[in-house]
């Protein structure tokens, strides 16, 4: 009810995304199929795979832990803060060229006009990127990706799923990656620049991560419900119907306690489960 | 001369009327956007004496606004879906206070300083339900603006918030799954311990 920075752990989830292999896509295929013998325990439509991604996020946990948080942590020891700032605005700036692909293949066409100026500006005045000079002109930085174009295009939702390493994604997610790291230059790069994208994404998140910790109860229902309900937003650019919906989750309460509380929305003519509505576009 | 008279009451009857128009809207309590605004000020207000406060001074300051402007009974009742009908009344209880006191604990931890954050007010818009939802923005200097929507349902003769979603994320929605899942797999005690422990967190954090 209370999260000030909710955006940004949503924003660090997504880019540890962002960051996942094309070989993952494959990997998905087998999980797919294993998991579907699992899902009579799952109360959750959107993720029938449930007792299957527990495992691999307590599995991405314990990876947290012991390998990628220590790097971090370390990571941000010795680098001083404007070095942080300045490789996370470098590759921020580089994935803007998919940003604008995906822009122009949702049809957004003013706003591809404004993310080519931002990455142009970046790239010139800005110094190869590292220095965010667009901000302070007003271009901010617009998120948009391969999965998003998907759901724009009408490509379903599809299941929630828990990537080895890489943390949460959707079966729409998964094509969604591989085409956004195809077109992302720092793929063709080499190693190097490729462990130090993964560990600013990782020192990114660090806020999410903790807030996650501090807030959730069940940290993998926590994760996996405000990853679909953020990236459902960030396909409908906040456009869903959001008021509706909780109108609907309303419309369930008023429905069971009608009964006793005396609760004066017990029109509960439609009451779909939540995650219809959260889980699938 | 009659028809001065005349006049003069209209004007009369209808400044008395106007008046106890006024009154009585008065009366009938704060609307959405007054519930919204009263208690965005206070929180800010804790905010900017939030070190000198401490995690319970913020905790006691918020207690009040917090139940004041929430509808706690309510959402707790929410977040745990069907499994309320399920719950003896002094279960029912138990949820409720435990609940309003996670609610104004997590506030107090997170609205802990201050470095010139603003709430902005940006819309109003009623649901097709009853219900009203304010649109407004939470600004954080250097950083992105964080969407914040309020919810709010009448109660009584005033306007309850009952759900925020923030940048999309409908904090109801996150917890009723939480809550339920919580309580399918491991009941309604072990519901109970992890809130407790996550209240004894925010107050050592």
């Amino acid at each position: 009810m209370n999260k000030p920075c909710s955006g940004n752990r949503n924003a660090k989830i997504q880019q540890i995304i962002s960051v996942m292999l094309i070989g993952a896509a494959f990997f998905l295929g087998g999980c797919a199929t294993t998991g579907v013998t699992e899902q009579q325990n799952s109360a959750n439509k959107a993720d029938p795979y449930e007792d299957l991604n527990r495992k691999v996020f307590v599995f991405n946990d314990t990876v947290d832990d012991y390998v990628a948080a220590p790097i971090s942590d370390a990571y941000k020891w010795i680098t001083p803060q404007f070095m942080q700032t300045g490789v996370f605005n470098f590759f921020t700036n580089l994935k803007n060229i998919n940003v604008v692909i995906n822009d122009v293949l949702q049809a957004k066409y003013a706003q591809s006009a404004h993310d080519t100026g931002r990455f142009a500006l970046n790239t010139t005045l800005g110094l190869g990127g590292f220095v965010d000079v667009a901000k302070s002109v007003g271009l901010e930085q617009n998120d948009e990706d391969f999965e998003q174009t998907l759901a724009v295009w009408g490509v379903p939702q599809g299941s929630y799923l828990v990537i080895p390493f890489l943390g949460p994604s959707t079966v729409r997610g998964v094509p969604g990656a591989a085409f956004d790291t195809a077109a992302n230059p720092v793929s063709y790069v080499g190693l190097p620049v490729q462990l130090i994208s993964l560990l600013n994404t990782r020192a990114n998140a660090e806020g999410a991560l903790k807030f996650i910790d501090e807030a959730a109860l069940d940290p993998y229902v926590f994760t996996r419900e405000s990853f679909l309900q953020w990236r459902n937003n960030l396909a409908t650019d906040g456009k869903s119907e959001s008021s509706l919906e909780l109108d609907n989750e309303l419309g369930e309460d008023g429905a069971n306690s009608s009964g006793k509380g005396g609760d004066t929305s017990a029109d509960n003519k439609t009451a779909p489960a939540l995650h219809e509505n959260t889980g699938t576009k | 001369m009659v028809l001065k008279n005349m006049k003069l009451a209209v004007v009369f009857i209808f400044c008395l009327f106007a008046t106890v128009n006024a009154f009585a809207q008065a009366e009938s309590g704060a609307t959405a956007k007054q519930v919204v605004d009263k208690f965005q000020t206070e929180l800010i207000a804790v905010m900017k004496n939030g070190k000198q406060l401490g995690y319970a001074g913020r905790y006691d300051k918020l207690y009040g606004p917090v139940s004041d402007s929430h509808d706690l009974t309510k959402i707790a009742r929410i977040v745990v879906g069907k499994e309320w009908e399920k719950l003896s009344e002094a279960q029912q209880q138990k949820l409720t206070d435990v609940f309003a006191r996670l609610s104004v604990a997590s506030y107090a931890h997170n609205f802990k300083d201050y470095s010139g954050e603003s709430f902005v007010f940006d819309s109003e818009e009623e649901t097709t339900r009853g219900g009203v939802v304010v649109h407004s923005h939470f600004i954080i200097p250097d950083d992105k603006p964080v969407k914040f929507d309020y919810m709010l349902k009448e109660k009584g003769n005033s306007w309850r918030i009952i759900n925020i979603i923030a940048n999309g994320v409908s904090d109801l929605a996150l917890k009723r799954s939480e809550y339920t899942t919580i309580l399918q797999r491991e009941g309604f005690d072990a519901l109970i311990v992890k809130i407790n422990e996550k209240i004894d967190n925010y107050s050592k954090l």
